[in-house]
């Protein structure tokens, strides 16, 4: 029998583990998620300040559909960790608590620009949404699903990073009051204390190696899905 | 974001006014009054006020036609129609009148049950003429606050029932309950507030409302269910041992006392002079001024100080219709600002000052519209 591990193939190199710090790799995983974002047509039309109204409430529409998932996969994460994972589990617990009224936040919102309750219930997920809750519910699904992490690092940043900005920047195009921003603001406030509690996991020693390849890998994925989110917005 | 509040648009105006226009001389087909000394009155106080045409929710038979809250109703469908929307969009309702068809409960919740819709906000304002402007008030500072997205305002009246010749039968003759009785008529306006313009049309902008009462150094000017000029317990139309002898003492008619009305005009300038002083009106920058009145003497004192204060102002930036639509209180602001909007007098850009003196108690309502252009269609398609 010939030992295949013998001699490396010719021309290929297998990939190296990138050694870099987690925090790193993650913060490049920002870099690149920021640049993707620019490239979004209702962000761009935000920006230059060419947005309508319809915009906003086809915004609010689209993220609600997945919004109030946001706390089934963390609390299907909580569940998944075992007692070496207690404090993972802790904090899942607690953060799904703190998510699962927020998509009330986004519906007064979406009644106070004159949005209407059933339309906004009987909204279904953009296939940019349907990607992202069905990746996002498989990743919770697996044993000790760290990667988790990863997930959470790019909607809380982009909670604490963007949503204020858009939140703002609406209000000042369209004339809005505070209470019909309020989802996009409050994630200004909130997920910067987020951000805060998650930091303190990503530099923990319990982060190895294994688990640091499953955060940055779920990162770039919910980065890219939650990029189609924004761009397909009600295609269903 | 700046203030954390949204602007407020009018986004739909319209009015309903009762059955057929009536003359001067056809007022008695529907008041009653025919004998010569009342006749009389009548003519010199008509003369006066310089109304020529009004409409009254009365039938030649002294019938009421209609129910105030079907005024409203029917005012309020009209703005939505401008509008182009159903009563199910709005948020909030505020009722602006004098006096509603029931005691209780309140006029607001009987017309939310006429114009229908959805659940919504709903508010009552009594008083006279400037109640309106408290309506307004209200409907614009909640959309402002972005709790409704759309509220509608109306102001209605419907004084006939007070004037008729049946409330001066057999009570003690008052003749100041004259001048009101041949100067208010039935009628109601309404408008539409949001908080975006609208998009095919241009929309009147609310700059700002000012609402202001100066009661504490003021007496009553114009009121009913009073006996005698003071107020003491026991002496309003509610303390009598029955409605009928209350009436026959005259608590049931609308009373003015004409001697305090120059001071009125006097305080309602000084008012005015009070908006430039505090730069809520720029008199550079003042188009048009809407101003409701009772009487045409008025107009020519309003009219000639702000001629003097406001550079080239002229008859084409003043409006009223009291002479063809009557003075209906409450909801003459909304009628008047109606047919201003309907016949294009006020053109995008251009600003609107909206002024309701109330003699009541010495009331001041004031509100500035900016016309905007509907909001420029997105450049890119997305």
């Amino acid at each position: 029998m010939t030992d295949v591990t013998a001699a490396p193939i010719e021309g290929y190199v297998p990939p190296k583990r990138d050694s870099r710090p987690l925090l790193d790799r993650l913060s490049e995983c920002w870099t690149d998620f920021e640049a993707r974002l620019e490239q979004v047509p209702i962000l761009q039309a935000l920006a230059a300040g060419d947005v309508t109204l319809e915009d906003y409430h086809r915004l609010l529409h689209n993220l609600r559909q997945q919004v109030v998932d946001g706390s089934l996969w963390i609390a299907r994460a909580a569940s998944n960790f075992d007692m070496d994972h207690f404090d993972l589990r802790s904090a899942a617990i607690s953060h799904a608590l703190e998510e699962h009224r927020d998509h009330l936040l986004l519906q007064r919102d979406y009644l106070a620009i004159g949005g209407s309750l059933e339309t906004l219930r009987a909204g279904r997920k953009n296939v940019g949404s349907q990607a992202l809750s069905g990746y996002m519910f498989h990743v919770a699904s697996q044993p000790n699903p760290v990667g988790c992490l990863g997930a959470m690092f790019v909607i809380e940043g982009l909670g604490a990073q963007k949503a204020g900005e858009w939140g703002r920047r609406f209000a000042d195009v369209l004339g809005l009051a505070e209470r019909q921003v309020h989802f996009m603001i409050y994630h200004a406030e909130a997920d910067v204390e987020h951000t805060g509690t998650m930091d303190a996991f990503l530099t923990s020693d319990r982060i190895d190696a294994d688990a640091a390849d499953a955060i940055v890998s779920c990162a770039k994925v919910v980065a890219r899905l939650y990029v189609m989110q924004l761009t397909e917005l009600d295609e269903v | 974001m700046g203030s954390g509040t949204a602007t407020a648009y009018l986004t739909g105006i319209g009015r309903y006014l009762p059955g057929e226009p009536v003359g001067n001389d056809e007022v008695a087909s529907r008041l009653g009054g025919v004998d010569k000394r009342t006749e009389r009155i009548r003519r010199r106080i008509q003369n006066a006020n310089g109304i020529h045409q009004r409409y009254y929710a009365m039938d030649t038979d002294g019938r009421t036609t209609e129910l105030n809250e079907e005024l409203a109703a029917k005012a309020v469908h009209a703005a939505l129609a401008d509008r182009g929307m159903g009563a199910d969009r709005l948020g909030m309702l505020a009722c602006a009148t004098t006096q509603g068809d029931l005691l209780v409960p309140g006029f607001a919740s009987m017309v939310h049950g006429r114009v229908g819709g959805g659940p919504m906000q709903v508010l009552t304002a009594t008083g006279v003429c400037a109640s309106s402007i408290a309506a307004l008030d209200a409907a614009v500072s909640k959309v402002r606050l972005g709790e409704h997205a759309r509220a509608a305002v109306v102001g209605s009246e419907l004084a006939s029932r007070w004037l008729h010749q049946r409330r001066f039968d057999g009570v003690e003759d008052h003749l100041d309950a004259h001048f009101l009785r041949w100067m208010l008529s039935d009628g109601a306006g309404a408008a539409i507030v949001e908080f975006q313009p609208r998009p095919d049309r241009p929309s009147l902008r609310v700059d700002w409302v000012r609402h202001i009462s100066l009661a504490h150094e003021h007496e009553v000017c114009m009121r009913a269910g009073l006996d005698g000029d003071v107020l003491e317990a026991g002496r309003t139309w509610q303390d009598f041992d029955d409605v009928a002898s209350a009436e026959r003492a005259g608590l049931m008619q609308i009373r003015q006392d004409t001697s305090v009305l120059g001071e009125l005009a006097k305080v309602g300038l000084a008012q005015f002079e009070e908006l430039v002083d505090l730069g809520l009106v720029d008199l550079a920058k003042l188009d048009h001024v809407i101003c409701h009145y009772s009487t045409n003497a008025f107009r020519d004192v309003v009219f000639d100080a702000l001629a003097a204060r406001v550079p080239g102002f002229d008859a084409t930036r003043w409006f009223s219709n009291l002479e063809t639509c009557g003075n209906t209180g409450a909801a003459s602001i909304y009628i008047a600002l109606e047919e201003a909007w309907r016949t294009g007098r006020l053109q995008p850009g251009e600003t609107v000052l909206l002024a309701v003196p109330e003699s009541g108690r010495f009331s001041f309502g004031f509100a500035h519209l900016t016309v905007v252009e509907p909001r420029s269609a997105r450049s890119t398609d997305r």
